[in-house]
């Protein structure tokens, strides 16, 4: 294993700690740095939170900031924060227009919110959950309660920190998140294993040649192993199972987010994007916006996600409106 | 004695810290098989923070106590397990609403909210090698002692056999959660050290019920 680490058990303190050095608009709540939020929080407005292991950067974290999210509990690689950092996190955003909460569908990070929703719920502090749940490897149709969020939680958190940033009530943030969430669809391939830093060797094996489609980001299993095959076919493997679940006749408008998994090169990435054009384009949709980079890593995999999210003309406008945090800035588009 | 009242419990949380300190080694090993190890450790910090919490109300009733434990628990051990059993807690104080005793058929709404909230929050099902496994029998077997009108004593010591009997059978079972579930095949005929803790809980309860 090669990496840059002091101790492997301060990884994610000591990456917090640059952080927090680099980029003053963010800050802790109180002593410990896994409680992260913006150092100014907006009166009135609905506070954004979310949360996840590390290892992931830009997720979760790297996407608090303004018309973004509020404030992120950090957990350790791969791990859920914890119901305490959330509700830290919760009572420092809360801005008396209540909380939502927003995080990918997994076990132990749904406890945990959960829990600091019932905590906050002591203090007077409303909240409300939406789950990214938009990895269409993950379960069947008809289970897609049971989907795991990656990558595409991106969109969630775009259209909901715009609705915030319009100062929309906690109700109707909700629901565009929500709305953002049924619509968003992502499909993944892994080429190579990450490294968890306390672990120190590979969480799975995956052969020279070899490549898994519909891999997690934390290495769960996908839906098919095999040998690799050109980028244009591994893409039209991917987008079908995105088209046998999304239909561009009635609405063709469609937001794209090509996200590297950590290892893969931006150049791949345009290379995926290419032939994810054609086949969308093909299929009827009209691509209004594009997202190509690392949005939701998981160490030092490498591989690729795509996604895609419906657009009508609610969710149009707050993708394209303007951002600016740490790790993400998007300049506002006309139409 | 017969019911609890809000004198024993400050006592009840003291016991409950005492025992899983003492089980903190125990819980280490089972949990280190399948988990990652931290189970003694979050059990023990969680369970001395409730019994601190709770001797620093004063004229609390019964409900605020075991709220003030759950919160407590929740707080102070940040793990699955720790956030599940601060989830039963808080959901048992609900049904204890307005007592000032708990005698065995308030104690087993008491046992049937733990286990209801603690499925809910974990969204966890029987057979899965949880601590439900272990939570749901309790519930039952405290629901039949109600019905029979049976002392508090008697009917927390059958709780305890039954507990013991479903412990055992968690083993052949395959885990569906955690990082246990990883494991897969791998976690058949280990012990499910969530399912334990249960064990533990109904024990110690048992066991001061019979000596108060």
């Amino acid at each position: 294993m090669k990496k840059f680490l002091n101790n492997p058990e301060n990884f994610v303190d000591e990456m917090l700690e640059g952080i927090y050095h680099a980029h003053p608009e963010v800050t802790s709540v109180g002593e410990d740095l896994r409680c992260f939020v913006r150092t100014k929080p907006v009166k009135g407005k609905v506070g954004l939170v979310t949360g996840g292991g590390s290892g992931h950067l830009p997720l979760f974290l790297g996407y608090v900031g303004d018309n973004m999210l509020d404030g992120a509990g950090v957990g350790g690689v791969f791990q859920s924060p914890s119901s305490e950092q959330v509700l830290e996190v919760t009572k420092y955003v809360d801005q008396g227009a209540g909380v939502l909460y927003l995080y990918g569908n997994y076990s132990g990070d749904l406890i945990n919110f959960d829990m600091a929703g019932e905590l906050a719920d002591f203090e007077g502090i409303k909240t409300a959950t939406v789950v990214g749940r938009d990895d269409v490897a993950s379960s069947i149709v008809g289970e897609e309660h049971k989907r795991r969020g990656v990558a595409g939680i991106f969109f969630l958190y775009k259209v909901a920190g715009a609705a915030a940033a319009q100062m929309k009530p906690l109700n109707e943030v909700a629901r565009l998140a929500e709305k953002a969430s049924a619509r968003t669809r992502t499909i993944g391939v892994a080429l190579s294993p990450c490294i968890v830093p306390e672990i120190g060797k590979p969480s799975f094996n995956l052969g020279e040649n070899e490549m898994e489609i519909g891999m997690g980001i934390h290495g769960e299993n996908g839906i098919t192993r095999k040998n690799m095959t050109p980028a244009d076919e591994v893409v039209d493997e991917m987008m079908v199972r995105i088209l046998a679940e999304q239909s561009y006749e009635v609405e063709q408008d469609v937001a794209v987010l090509i996200n590297g998994l950590g290892a893969t090169p931006l150049e791949e990435l345009y290379v995926i994007y290419r032939r994810t054009a054609q086949v969308l384009e093909k299929a009827g949709a009209v691509i209004r916006h594009v997202f190509i980079g690392e949005f939701a890593t998981s160490m030092e995999m490498a591989g690729a996600s795509i996604s895609v999210m419906q657009l009508d003309d609610e969710l149009e406008p707050l993708v394209a409106a303007g951002a600016n945090t740490p790790f993400f800035k998007h300049i506002k588009r006309q139409g | 004695m017969d019911y609890f009242t809000s004198s024993n419990i400050p006592a009840l949380f003291e016991r409950f810290s005492l025992v899983f300190a003492e089980q903190k080694e125990a819980l280490i090993e089972l949990d280190s098989k399948v988990g990652d190890s931290d189970l003694g450790l979050t059990m023990a910090k969680g369970f001395a923070a409730a019994a601190a919490a709770v001797l620093e109300l004063e004229n609390a009733d019964i409900e605020t106590q075991f709220k003030t434990a759950g919160v407590a628990i929740a707080r102070a051990a940040p793990s699955t397990m720790g956030t599940l059993m601060a989830t039963g807690f808080m959901r048992g104080s609900g049904v204890t609403k307005g007592c000032e005793t708990l005698g065995t058929v308030k104690l087993a709404e008491f046992w049937v909210a733990f286990r209801d909230g603690v499925a809910q929050r974990g969204r966890v099902q029987l057979g899965d090698k949880t601590v439900v496994d272990v939570l749901h029998p309790i519930a039952e077997t405290m629901m039949i002692q109600a019905k029979t009108d049976t002392a508090l004593p008697d009917a927390l010591n059958s709780a305890y056999v039954s507990a013991v009997e479903a412990l055992e059978v968690t083993k052949g079972l395959v885990a569906q959660h955690g990082k246990a579930a990883a494991f897969q095949e791998k976690s058949r005929g280990v012990q499910d050290a969530g399912s334990t803790v249960a064990v533990i809980l109904v024990k110690t309860m048992a066991d001061f019920i019979c000596e108060v």
